[in-house]
């Protein structure tokens, strides 16, 4: 059975990708793509649909992988950066972005946008880790989750105080983008995106075997041999980054970093160097499922994916807190 | 010739607390040592010192004569093995799956599973009698299963000095034997290092040659198991009387607190 979890994640995420441009208001099938590429159909599903589930994809892998990611340095399963408040950081920096036009970029890549996000993502990290090793009970209990739901507080009511300050344009801006949601025309979005997944995938896979080490504690770990606290800031420094990255693009988009790789634990086992794909296929297959359920259930309408995830997500979450499965 | 293990004025003050003070010995290579003493005496504080996985330490520990703050992470681990105290229930490893982890000082990055670690394993799944579990999670093993279990993932770390920080607490008495004399063995025939650490100073007398007591973070007493009860010494240590019974047959008498002689 597991060995086949993971061909069977690759299919579904392939699958997922292949199907969903189809699928919206108006269904396309091969046949009428074949038969006007340039035309209407065509421009639909190349400059709208395609970039849209391509983003979608990019956006749920690299949630899921840096919720894997923090779970394993938290080792704590109800670890994610949204739990934690990571991404409400992310989103203060790019709202004091948004509202005061810090519009500068670094090397041409990182935009002022994603540079504040980053720094945001950056400055929550950096807190919760601080508690975690203040409290000497160390990051395995409640003291983390709190001090993240403290976060979330701190930065969503900055957030609130900058958007009651803004004009009305502004508000509505940052109010939709704060609800996260997947929007591209043409394939810029997807392109930007995608540094932040090549970053979490290539740290998850080199450091899987340290990450095995780190979920059985921090003191199993420096005496197995792993330099635990230059390998937590490395990877500290990456999760915010890409979480950065992202939260510029998409806004917070939810529990798909809690949820993903606790799924994915049920399919492949704990082994990172099984999860770490299979949380890269299931994260991204499933944010473009719940992308296409989020632009269709309600069509003409559309609802935030966001909203999406984080309804599921909540479930979710009060599943594993009465079943004990964490 | 350097010891092994060598431990000059070794402190340790934490909040501003004293936890160890003023430490000094020497270890050589195949000793089995027993630490003991009251609780809060210091005895994982020491232990996390020697291995370095407390680092705040004044004085200086060395191994071969080389300071411990110049080795790696990765250089103590090929060194010096650990079964930590805890229970370790909540792991999402099967046995085999978490001893493999203990291979890790001795691999390069992304290199997988190779023919020794399988050797290797295998070696220590025989010893420790888990071939038939080594596949088995290790949650849904009972406690003296898993004890087992971690003691044969430290003995796959492949080290000349093995670190027991307290490997009986959780285990009933079939298995409190059985595992020490898994360690004794290890000791004898692969000339192994022990430090043991327990609470249960009888346990400790019928394994260790060599005795360090702590009491109050300081070094209250170390030498041969014999002289240790020779003198009294465990009412000391322990604040409270003992009455020691002798026809053992191993020689080391075993000792009870009269007070628990009712």
């Amino acid at each position: 059975m597991r060995r086949l979890a993971l061909p069977v994640l690759f299919l579904f995420s392939l699958g997922a990708v292949l199907l969903a441009p189809f699928v919206g208001m108006l269904s396309l099938t091969p046949a009428d793509l074949w038969a006007s590429l340039s035309g209407t159909e065509g421009r639909i599903f190349l400059e709208l649909r395609l970039p849209r589930v391509l983003l979608g994809w990019i956006t749920g892998a690299t949630l899921s992988l840096c919720g894997m990611v923090f779970q394993a340095l938290f080792r704590n399963s109800l670890a994610s950066p949204d739990m934690l408040g990571v991404s409400t950081g992310a989103a203060f920096g790019a709202v004091l972005s948004i509202r005061y036009g810090l519009a500068f970029s670094f090397l041409g890549i990182f935009s002022g946008l994603s540079l504040s996000a980053f720094l945001g993502a950056m400055a929550a990290t950096a807190i919760i880790y601080g508690a975690g090793s203040l409290s000497r009970e160390r990051r395995g209990g409640s003291t983390l989750l709190l001090s993240g739901v403290a976060m979330s507080f701190l930065f969503g009511s900055l957030n609130m105080l900058i958007q009651y300050g803004a004009g009305y344009v502004d508000t509505f801006r940052m109010m939709r983008w704060s609800m996260g949601g997947i929007s591209a025309v043409g394939f810029s979005a997807p392109l930007t995106a995608l540094p932040a997944l090549v970053l979490i995938y290539f740290a998850s896979r080199l450091y899987a075997p340290e990450l095995n080490l780190l979920v059985c504690g921090e003191e199993m770990a420096q005496s197995r041999g792993v330099p635990v606290g230059k390998l937590e800031r490395i990877l500290f420094f990456a999760v915010s980054l890409a979480v950065g990255l992202n939260v510029a693009i998409c806004g917070p988009i939810g529990f798909v970093g809690l949820m993903s790789p606790h799924i994915c634990r049920a399919l492949v086992g704990a082994d990172h160097r099984r999860l770490v794909p299979a949380s890269l296929l299931f994260g991204g297959g499933f944010l473009v499922l719940c992308d296409t359920a989020a632009r269709t259930l309600w069509a003409p309408a559309e609802i935030p994916v966001g909203v999406l995830t984080s309804c599921l997500g909540s479930i979710f979450f009060l599943w594993l807190l009465l079943t004990g499965k964490r | 010739m350097k010891p092994l293990l060598e431990v000059k004025n070794l402190g340790l003050t934490l909040n501003g607390q004293a936890i160890l003070r003023d430490i000094s010995f020497s270890v050589e290579k195949g000793e089995f040592i027993g630490i003991i003493g009251p609780n809060g005496a210091g005895k994982s504080s020491l232990l996390k010192c020697l291995g370095r996985l407390e680092d705040r330490g004044s004085g200086s520990v060395s191994i071969d004569g080389r300071d411990l703050g110049g080795f790696s992470a990765r250089e103590i681990a090929r060194r010096i093995a650990w079964v930590h105290q805890g229970s370790f229930d909540d792991l999402p490893f099967t046995v085999r799956e978490f001893a493999l982890l203990s291979r890790y000082p001795w691999k390069e990055s992304f290199a997988g599973e190779t023919g020794e670690d399988r050797k290797i394993l295998s070696r220590v799944f025989s010893l420790t009698g888990l071939d038939d579990l080594a596949d088995r999670p290790l949650g849904l093993l009972s406690g003296g299963e898993r004890q087992k279990a971690l003691l044969a993932a430290a003995l796959a770390q492949t080290t000349d000095i093995l670190f027991l920080d307290e490997p009986t607490s959780y285990l009933d008495y079939r298995h409190q034997v059985e595992t020490l004399a898994l360690v004794e063995r290890v000791n004898r025939e692969e000339g192994t290092t022990i430090f043991f650490i327990t609470h249960d100073a009888n346990l400790s007398l019928r394994c260790a040659r060599r005795i360090l007591a702590l009491k109050g973070g300081r070094l209250f007493w170390d030498g041969p198991r014999e002289d240790f009860l020779s003198g009294d010494l465990p009412g000391k240590l322990f604040d409270t009387p003992f009455h020691y019974f002798s026809q053992t047959g191993g020689g080391i008498p075993y000792m009870v607190p009269e007070g628990l002689l009712k």
